[in-house]
């Protein structure tokens, strides 16, 4: 067995490859989601928290009259909608449509993947060209 | 008006029920996953100061543990049932887990829910009587079932519960009352303290708490003092005493019926409850020589841990 400076070099490389990269980031920015059952400043309170903690959360508002959670992302944040609607349940309260602000790419004439997440979801935008990365914001149930 | 908010939220009263609920009646299980809750209160009932403190626990959102011990301060010539649904009456450690069986969220604001409830719990202090030595101190099991609606204008709450002291062998030790507790709660928020989130929430509450208490029983008297014998036998004047034909001591001074009605309150802000409730005495039909209860009174605060859950 030989020692080859140009094999361990390339073996450096490779292996800053594998262990630098990092994952993508997801690019939801805004998301206004309405929640049944929050029927006091307690309530309001634990929902808030909890969902403060969720990675890549800037800050929470809710609306106990308006039953809406109002959440404000930081960019390059790795967060999912499912995390937040598994969140929600965990605190006893039923998450229902949301509007949502996002960074993604359409794919297809209506869907919409959001950078990073893994999500995706069906947009009604038939004005949307699907060439590069876009804002958009739209409904979900 | 913001003054008199102010004040009412200033009054050192807690979340005695289970967290935002009513003082005296059943609610369910509110807890979501992973919160917590440390609760204090005092309870004041004709004579007699109980303090209680509890610990509860969210362990999934739907399932709740609770650890309470009351102790009495001072203590009355009354029937010893349960103070309210959620706290033993007697001074008691009390392991509780609630299961949130039904939920359903129909609106905004709205929660129909139901919780069963199961407990078991263990005498810390011996109770004096007028009639004798102290019972001994016997384990009691604790069942019970509520259910409601809760909505930003009203609550409705109902339930229903029965605490059983055990004997370590039968017949032979002393016996606690058992006790059937049953409530029906209505809560309102008035329009004008319907304020959003991170103001105070206010909310008013007219709870009615009905109560049998069974008699508490002795073990048999040793035979020499006219009785079979076993258990620790205390001798007791007869005067105190209603024998059965298998020979079973029942304390004539004990157990008794009641329906209690009454207003309480809660207030809530940022990780804090505060509550209170005035109960006065509808009937009141104590066993015996007992004393009669005019009012029951619970004050106290709890601190809550939100959303810690990573």
């Amino acid at each position: 067995m030989t020692f080859s400076w140009r094999a361990l070099s390339r073996s450096l490389a490779l292996s800053g490859l594998l262990f630098g990269v990092e994952p993508l980031h997801a690019e939801y920015l805004k998301i206004e989601l309405r929640v049944y059952g929050l029927d006091c400043g307690l309530c309001a309170r634990g929902v808030a928290a909890s969902v403060q903690r969720l990675a890549g959360v800037k800050s929470v508002d809710v609306s106990l009259k308006n039953g809406l959670l109002e959440i404000v992302l930081e960019r390059g944040n790795t967060f999912k909608m499912s995390d937040l609607r598994r969140r929600i349940r965990e605190n006893g309260f039923r998450s229902m449509e949301a509007t949502i602000t996002a960074v993604g790419v359409l794919n297809g004439p209506s869907k919409f993947e959001v950078t990073g997440s893994g999500e995706s979801y069906y947009v009604d935008k038939p004005d949307a060209k699907g060439v590069g990365p876009l804002e958009l914001t739209f409904q979900v149930k | 008006m913001k003054f008199v908010l102010s004040l009412i939220c200033l009054i050192p009263v807690s979340a005695w029920g289970d967290g935002h609920g009513p003082a005296f009646a059943y609610s369910t299980a509110t807890l979501g996953s992973g919160d917590a809750s440390f609760e204090t209160a005092f309870m004041w009932r004709s004579g007699s100061i109980m303090f209680g403190p509890r610990v509860s626990y969210g362990i999934r959102q739907n399932l709740q543990i609770s650890f309470a011990a009351p102790f009495d301060i001072t203590h009355g010539d009354h029937p010893t049932g349960r103070f309210d649904a959620m706290m033993p009456g007697n001074p008691e450690a009390e392991v509780l887990l609630g299961w949130r069986f039904y939920h359903a969220a129909p609106g905004i604001s709205t929660r129909n829910e139901a919780t069963i409830y199961a407990g078991a719990s263990a005498l810390t202090q011996h109770v004096p009587r007028d009639d004798g030595p102290p019972l001994q101190r016997q384990p009691g099991m604790y069942v019970a079932l509520a259910a409601g609606r809760v909505a930003r204008s009203y609550d409705i709450w109902a339930g229903a519960g029965y605490q059983r002291y055990g004997q370590l062998e039968s017949g032979l030790h002393d016996h606690q009352s058992n006790t059937f507790l049953s409530s029906f709660a209505v809560g309102w928020r008035p329009p004008v303290l319907n304020k959003d989130y991170p103001k105070p929430d206010l909310r008013f509450f007219w709870e009615t708490t009905g109560e049998v208490v069974g008699l508490a029983r002795r073990a048999p008297l040793p035979p020499e003092a006219g009785g079979k014998g076993g258990g620790h036998g205390h001798v007791v004047p007869p005067v105190f005493l209603l024998q059965s034909l298998n020979r079973i001591v029942y304390l004539r001074n004990s157990g008794g019926r009641d329906v209690f009605s009454g207003p309480s309150v809660l207030c809530t802000y940022r990780s804090l409850a505060f509550q209170g409730g005035v109960l006065f005495a509808l009937l009141d039909q104590p066993n015996g020589r007992q004393q009669q209860e005019d009012v029951r009174v619970v004050v106290g605060v709890t601190y809550y841990l939100l959303g810690r859950r990573k």
